[in-house]
């Protein structure tokens, strides 16, 4: 799929009020959002997010101010033609219920005069990007699952290869697992497409898993701090922001942390056949932090955790006593990595690489120094301003 | 013949209803029987001509019905606040007794069929516009929001979206006004206007099955129409079969 460039979106000094209310709904926003990027628009209701990324595609009018998609000013659009170009995604996901799946993703192209079967094509090159058989495509909305239909509403918004996609709140309304994928998948179709998203949340969780760049708002559609999720978890740049990201901010840096980003424990190693005096010794060991050895085969694949009475015997024997339990990835998210631990119910889980060795041993306690620690709120990312400290 | 003000319109418009029906002696032998099939068999083709008369007042009050309300629905729905007035309107033109309509309107339009469709197609008016609107305002928000956000204009909303979805409520009008047009329609014989009424009113009552058999077309009419318009309605809505199955 050749896919166009993606535009930058600046906005410049832009407000929105709403006839004699007397505070601006959006007052003097000043926001650049490079090509490409998915910037979160996060906040609490009422602070003016949405009637922000509304500005963009002037389904809400801008009253003073400007913005820019590309080096052009939305304002000198025609309005329909300008929207025709900029793909829109909302909670409530407004597939035309009348129409078929594929008509409903051929919409904006068949406003542009595309050729019948080119819009086809385009609608079942798309069914396949965002993983519904094509066979769906005769459907009606109604015969579809929620998540389907939301996928639909995405692919909707990416069928005239737009410039810009805003989003608002687009996983709002579905139930958390089918969220979780539903993001994911986004998340995987964007590393692809490269588009400039504007996502709508006030889902803070939600804004630090999709955004390049978060922008935390208050009323009056006021950015109390623009920056990577990480500089926003590390640093918030004031009371509000902090109250905003939550108290529970380092556990939300594990969402951004992979397993390899963290000093891993070595694991006495165990092959079978060897003798346990040659394990109780690496045992012994005073550095030792792992007090149980792992078992592994001639590939060094993790197999199990030997015991005591694993141990009384001669030499290893080929079952160890206790299972494996989780194995963890280098390239698990840590927030996951905890999970399985937990739910595992185990202090610790042997870590393997992608090709199944073993690399490490990741434990609670790894996970809970890590996060006591100083570190936590300043590693591996350069220090970032705090005018209100 | 019990009421003395159709005897007295009667009198007055003349009009072929007041005519004596002709029982004739096919059924002398059971003067009590229902329904004489001997005298059906005979005179069935002496209905042709109000059946046809009967479509020429209802399809014609249908369609201009129709093409009002319609009309009145689309501007009301951009000029929101002409609903309440509208709809107050084509209210109160529906509460006006038919057979007082009919004669109210005879020292404008006069006697016969064009006075008998402005009536009916006045009648349909309320019914049509109220579902029309109807329809309209139940399509979804969201769906109209996408729509914009997409680009489309607001009459491609109107006739892409808003006109498609609005379908079932529109039929819904147009069948309940279908079925009250053709019922109100035998009444176009006070009027000199024809139809099936003609072969009802000014029977003789001791001789129902002339009023039996014209009830029979009256109502086999009503429900021709009511099979077309559901026809229309599964051919324009294929959606709403998909959504049920």
């Amino acid at each position: 799929m050749n896919e166009r460039a993606a535009s930058s979106v600046r906005y410049e000094e832009a407000t929105k009020r709403y006839g004699d209310a007397a505070e601006p709904a959006v007052d003097r926003l000043t926001l650049e959002v490079p090509a490409g990027e998915i910037c979160v628009l996060v906040g609490p209701s009422g602070c003016g997010k949405t009637t922000a990324m509304r500005m963009v595609n002037r389904t809400v009018e801008i009253s003073d101010g400007d913005v820019l998609v590309g080096d052009q000013s939305v304002r000198d659009r025609e309005p329909a033609q300008l929207r025709r170009e900029i793909g829109y995604v909302i909670q409530q996901i407004g597939l035309f219920p009348h129409r078929t799946i594929t008509e409903n993703i051929g919409a904006v192209p068949q406003l542009l005069g595309w050729k019948k079967d080119r819009i086809h094509q385009r609608s079942s090159e798309l069914l396949e990007l965002i993983g519904l058989d094509p066979e769906l495509g005769d459907r009606y909305p109604a015969q579809l699952s929620g998540g389907q239909q939301q996928r639909v509403g995405v692919a909707r918004a990416l069928a005239a290869d737009p410039l810009v996609m805003l989003m608002d709140e687009p996983f709002g309304a579905i139930d958390p697992i089918n969220r979780e994928r539903l993001q994911n998948e986004f998340l995987r179709l964007q590393a692809e497409i490269r588009k400039t998203v504007l996502f709508v949340t006030h889902d803070i969780d939600e804004a630090i898993k999709m955004g390049d760049r978060i922008a935390v708002m208050r009323e009056g559609g006021r950015v109390e701090q623009y920056a990577t999720p990480a500089e926003l978890l590390m640093a918030p740049a004031n009371e509000f922001v902090e109250d905003f990201v939550g108290a529970d901010r380092a556990l939300k840096r594990l969402a951004l942390m992979r397993v390899r980003d963290i000093n891993l424990w070595e694991a006495p190693l165990a092959h079978v056949g060897q003798a346990t005096g040659e394990v109780r010794a690496k045992l012994d060991s005073p550095d030792v932090e792992v007090p149980f050895p792992l078992l592994v085969d001639d590939e060094r694949r993790p197999l199990g955790w030997l015991s005591e009475r694993d141990l009384a015997a001669p030499t290893v024997p080929q079952r160890p006593d206790s299972p494996l339990g989780p194995v963890l990835e280098l390239d698990d998210v840590m927030r996951d990595a905890l999970a399985d631990l937990l739910q595992g119910e185990a202090q610790y889980a042997p870590v393997v690489d992608h090709s199944g060795r073993i690399a490490g041993v990741l434990s609670v306690e790894i996970i809970s120094e890590f996060l006591a620690s100083p570190e936590a709120k300043s590693e591996e990312t350069p220090a970032v301003e705090r005018p209100h400290d | 013949m019990t009421d003395p003000f159709v005897l007295a319109a009667a009198g007055e418009v003349g009009g072929d209803f007041f005519k004596e029906r002709d029982v004739g002696d096919l059924c002398q032998a059971q003067p009590d029987q229902v329904f004489c099939f001997d005298w059906a068999r005979e005179n069935l083709d002496r209905f042709a001509t109000p059946t046809v008369q009967h479509l020429q007042i209802v399809i014609p009050a249908l369609l201009i019905g129709f093409v009002v309300a319609f009309a009145l629905a689309l501007l009301a729905h951009r000029t929101r606040w002409l609903q309440p007035p509208l709809l107050a309107a084509t209210g109160v033109l529906y509460t006006i007794p038919s057979i007082a309509f009919f004669f109210l309107l005879l020292p404008i339009t006069g006697l016969g069929r064009d006075t008998a469709i402005i009536v009916l197609a006045a009648y349909t008016l309320q019914i049509i516009f109220r579902n029309t609107m109807l329809g309209l305002n139940n399509v979804p928000a969201s769906v109209k929001d996408a729509a914009r956000g997409m680009g489309l204009t607001q009459r491609q909303i109107l006739w892409k979206v808003e006109l498609p979805l609005a379908i079932p409520e529109i039929i819904a009008g147009l069948r309940v006004a279908v079925v009250s047009t053709i019922a109100i329609a035998t009444l176009a014989v006070l009027i000199s206007a024809g139809g099936l009424g003609t072969q009802m009113y000014g029977s003789n009552l001791t001789f129902p099955t002339s009023i039996i058999i014209a009830a029979a077309i009256v109502m086999l009419m009503a429900l021709a129409f009511d099979v077309v318009l559901l026809l229309v309605q599964r051919f324009t809505t294929p959606w709403r079969r998909a959504a049920q199955g």
